[in-house]
């Protein structure tokens, strides 16, 4: 891994004079929450640095709500900036769904392809941030092409990959300075300072194989009382990062557009003749988590749930998943 | 398919053929604008334009390339659809999807086969291609069981097989007529029948949900082991890639892991049987 820093100003620079070449995105503080926007040279100087999670989920980018899949895709080469590493992660989860061996996803693969990710450390947490308990880290790896951080008005960059190493090199540095040892010291010392936050607001939480094993081993009960807070909205599995179900629907002329869809909505699984297994909320309601923490993890080596805690904080039922969860631990 | 084609773009066909099988069920026999191959016991996702798409296990034999048949009960949206479709006109299809019969287990093996309603489309294309591996069986035996004389499908073609040597059809409805002069009663009644060499057997089982859960548990009780009995496993596969969802059965996909699942493979599984 190679290690830069650069003077935010001239940061700031570089990427505008990219903006002819490349869409690049980043998180923006607007009056309500934080959320990515497609840069220009007014909301460059704006980038929110150093916190977690924009509202939309890193997915969206690469699986949208609603598009036409019946042919190949091939757009233009996209720089998604300040992803947090939850994010990251539960796209290399998908990764593993979209791009595996015998059935490479065209459109997604085509997105995965000509898109660079630099994820941003999270220097603080939030409320429902809960990425530690499940062995995810709070800063940026080798998942993503760069991560960055800002430390005292330096970037710092953390190169992992050779799409990121392009991307320096488009940036335009001619010489590229090592951070000094202080600046690292003190970025080390706030990542420690966030991990130790996490730890102390998730102390309670089961991990991640153990919440596996308390969701299977659970009788009706606690399920039963916490669907009955549940509307089938699905708000959890749209603003979940790594919940990536859809539905094929079928257009004249042999299209197949393919629209985001959750097992929380009736019918999910429903077959020819009406036999529908999640025909009950409280069924739905669970299989998401048995879905997330037993089922998924027998088949895929990642982690199918990364702690973001967006599902908490969109529920419109209140349902906060890691207060049941610390319930089916006592 | 891979990257630089579509997984999600059917291939056109025409629907050159339509029989009657019974009040409920025809077959459809599609001409591909290409060859097209699949192996027994696979599915593939028939589109109706601009109606939707449902997975079906052929029924024809996975030897002809040129053609192929489906035969559909009518009984949801899409089929209403395909049951109004007439000759000449258009179909789609994507595949072949899936894990079929694994044919090299039934080397040197007394076959028996239990299939229900509809459930005899996927059978019919493994009957065509234990026909043509028959040096290498012992026996096959089908046993197919229909709610009345007039639900069964496939008339002509269990005359052949009665006339094809080592290949032996028991049949049974759930209601006789004046006509009927076989066994009556659900299907499982014909296993009481049938004499076979269970330590040198395999059994596949394939139909609605309720005659596929009483049928494998009566298998057991025979003795058959859980991982000689196959089951062709259904339900709502939609993409057929193993990315929608939609047919999740606990750790499985069953689109892409199955659907042709062994008994101990699924057993441990939510909601095999809905």
């Amino acid at each position: 891994m190679n290690r830069i820093a650069i003077p935010k100003h001239e940061w700031d620079e570089r990427l505008s004079q990219l903006l002819s070449s490349l869409d690049l995105y980043a998180p923006v503080e607007n009056d309500f929450s934080c959320d990515y926007v497609k840069l220009d040279t007014d909301t460059i100087p704006e980038i929110s640095y150093n916190k977690p999670k924009p509202v939309t989920p890193l997915k969206n980018f690469f699986l949208p709500v609603k598009e036409n899949v019946t042919d190949s895709t091939n757009g233009s080469p996209v720089v998604l900036i300040g992803a947090p590493n939850c994010d990251v992660m539960a796209l290399a989860f998908l990764d593993q769904i979209y791009l595996d061996q015998e059935y490479d996803d065209p459109s997604y693969g085509d997105r995965r392809d000509r898109t660079t990710i630099i994820s941003f450390d999270c220097l603080s947490i939030q409320e429902h941030c809960h990425c530690t308990s499940y062995g995810i880290e709070p800063v940026g790896n080798k998942f993503a092409d760069i991560s960055a951080a800002l430390v005292e008005e330096q970037v710092i960059l953390s190169i992992f990959t050779e799409k990121g190493e392009s991307f320096v090199q488009k940036l335009g540095i001619v010489v590229a300075s090592t951070p000094e040892e202080n600046l690292l010291e003190k970025l080390q010392t706030q990542q420690k300072e966030v991990k130790e936050l996490l730890g102390k607001q998730n102390n309670a939480l089961p991990g991640y194989e153990k919440t596996g094993e308390l969701v299977e081993a659970s009788g009706d009960e606690p399920w039963i009382k916490y669907a009955s807070d549940c509307v089938s909205c699905g708000a959890c599995s749209a603003i979940c990062p790594t919940c990536s179900c859809f539905l094929l629907i079928d257009r004249p002329g042999f299209e197949k557009i393919r629209q985001l869809d959750t097992c929380q909505y009736p019918g999910f699984e429903r077959v020819a003749g009406g036999e529908d297994s999640l025909g009950h909320l409280k069924d739905r309601f669970r299989n998401r988590y048995m879905c997330k923490y037993v089922w998924k993890p027998l088949k895929y080596e990642l982690k199918a749930c990364t702690g973001c805690g967006r599902c908490i904080e969109a529920c419109i039922g209140q349902i906060n998943k890691n207060e049941l969860f610390m319930e089916l631990a006592n | 398919m891979g990257k630089n084609g579509s997984l999600y773009k059917p291939l056109k066909c025409e629907l050159v053929k339509v029989i009657d099988e019974s009040p409920l069920i025809k077959t459809f026999v599609l001409v591909p604008e290409q060859e097209f191959s699949f192996a027994t016991g696979q599915f593939i996702e028939v589109t109706v334009d601009g109606m939707g798409e449902a997975p079906f296990t052929p029924s024809s034999s996975p030897l002809q390339k040129d053609k192929l048949e489906v035969t559909v009960m009518k009984t949801g949206y899409v089929t209403d659809h395909m049951h109004r479709m007439k000759p000449g006109e258009l179909m789609g299809i994507r595949g072949p999807f899936g894990r079929g019969y694994p044919l090299e287990k039934f080397y040197d093996k007394e076959v028996l086969i239990l299939g229900g309603g509809c459930g005899f489309a996927p059978i019919r294309s493994l009957l065509f291609n234990l026909i043509a591996i028959s040096d290498k069986l012992r026996k096959v035996t089908l046993c197919y069981g229909s709610k009345t004389p007039e639900d069964c499908i496939y008339k002509p073609y269990i005359q052949e097989l009665r006339d094809t040597p080592k290949f032996e059809v028991l049949r049974s409805v759930d209601q006789a007529n004046g006509n009927w002069n076989e066994r009556v009663g659900v299907v499982t009644v014909l296993l009481d029948d049938v004499k076979m060499d269970i330590k040198n057997s395999v059994a596949v089982v394939c139909g609605p949900p309720i005659m596929m859960k009483f049928g494998t548990m009566k298998l057991l009780e025979m003795g058959y082991p859980e991982h000689d009995i196959f089951l062709s496993m259904e339900k709502n596969m939609s993409c057929g890639l193993g990315k929608c969802g939609h047919c999740m059965m606990g750790k499985y996909l069953v689109c892409k892991d199955g659907p042709v699942f062994t008994y101990d493979e699924i057993k441990d599984q939510p909601h095999i049987w809905n």
